[in-house]
């Protein structure tokens, strides 16, 4: 499912300000189309973790790229490693 | 449904700071996003969060005390994390996916050098999308090959090289001229197609040009040297004694480049009268009388 910035902003609860504070640091990379952005599943997904991050977890503007880009790593490693094993088991 | 002071680990009279404190402390190492694949992390943490509706809220912490509502009231819905689109090979070619985690492990030659090869360039194929442009160029720099400078609609430029021989409609591909993306992706590209203006007197078919070249009727009977013009410039052509409307004289290589070589410009001649009545011509032609009469319309005659 693909949402405009306004639909997105509405079920991500988040205001259009700190959206692009989002996108500028490269925390969210919605398809940049014209003439709007479109925002997928996986983008929404991600704004509510880092709403978690800074909500509930405590962690401040800092410690979210920390963790973003550990959270990439992490699920890089894991789709390397779910392709290691699947061809590990295939022979 | 199990007692949420027990799930969260505080006194039934903890204050509101410290259920605060206590969630903090649980979600930090349960939070199913930073435990992707852990099933039981993810169970426990709902029960943790199920908890901490219910006991972080005045009202609803108040009810259950006093037993008017039990903690089954307050599950949470079933909300969708973020490893839910980027684990398992879902999220292989996101945006999101960093490679920087085992990219070392590619350097070698084995067999699982390979697989994180693959699965770092799957991770890089996300890039941005393709631009489409038109361009509109002469028929000289479509045969001769050129460089045009297209100007962009955001009011940059973009300097795409032609080659010689390019076709009505080829699309030419500029990489990385297309538009970026965040993150670790590659700009897509720009797709140039090409539309070819028409000359005034070329023609081409294939990789022959064509012309029609006009003659006089002295040069076209008694055979002639005549300045003839090609896609890269004027070169003399030897026009036969006795030659007719229609014939076509061959320059090779004066066509369309392809692979290993040119095409051909065929120059189809056309006689032309003196555009003004001429009384020395028609003095002439009353006098001529040809000993063999040549009837051009013989084969018409029924």
């Amino acid at each position: 499912m693909i949402f405009t910035t306004v639909d997105f902003l509405a079920r991500a609860q988040v205001d259009r300000e700190t959206l692009e504070i989002w996108i500028e640091e490269e925390w969210l990379f919605p398809n940049e189309t014209t003439p709007e952005r479109a925002f997928t599943e996986a983008d929404l997904a991600r704004a509510q973790l880092i709403r978690d991050l800074m909500d509930d977890l405590g962690v401040n503007a800092e410690g979210v790229g920390v963790v973003l880009n550990l959270v990439d790593q992490v699920h890089g490693l894991r789709n390397v490693l779910a392709e290691v094993v699947a061809s590990a088991r295939a022979r | 449904m199990k007692d949420p002071y027990e799930v969260l680990g505080v006194a039934r009279t903890a204050a509101p700071d410290d259920i605060r404190k206590a969630y903090r402390r649980l979600a930090k190492k349960l939070h199913p996003d930073l435990n992707p694949g852990d099933k039981q992390a993810e169970a426990r943490f709902k029960e943790v969060a199920t908890a901490n509706d219910l006991l972080s809220d005045p009202d609803k912490r108040q009810k259950f005390d006093s037993g008017e509502i039990d903690a089954s009231g307050a599950e949470r819905p079933r909300q969708q994390y973020y490893k839910d689109f980027a684990g398992g090979g879902a999220g292989a070619g996101s945006p999101y996916e960093n490679s920087s985690g085992y990219a070392d492990f590619a350097d070698g030659e084995d067999l699982f050098a390979e697989l994180f090869r693959r699965q770092a360039g799957q991770a890089r194929r996300m890039r941005g999308p393709d631009l489409h442009y038109r361009l509109a160029i002469s028929f000289l720099d479509a045969v001769n090959g050129a460089t045009q400078r297209l100007t962009l609609p955001d009011g940059g430029s973009l300097d795409v090289t032609i080659p010689a021989g390019i076709q009505e409609g080829q699309t030419l591909r500029l990489r990385g001229k297309g538009a970026p993306v965040r993150g670790e992706g590659e700009p897509g590209d720009a797709l140039v197609e090409i539309s070819i203006n028409p000359h005034r007197f070329f023609v081409r078919h294939d990789d022959d040009i064509h012309i029609e070249l006009p003659i006089t009727l002295s040069e076209a009977v008694l055979g002639a040297r005549i300045k003839t013009p090609t896609p890269t410039g004027a070169v003399m052509l030897t026009v036969p004694k006795g030659s007719n409307t229609g014939a076509i004289l061959r320059l090779k290589g004066k066509g369309v480049a392809r692979r290993g070589g040119h095409g051909d410009e065929l120059v189809k001649l056309k006689v032309m009268l003196p555009s003004e009545p001429n009384a020395e011509l028609e003095a002439f032609l009353a006098t001529w009388a040809p000993a063999s009469s040549d009837d051009p319309r013989k084969d018409m005659v029924s």
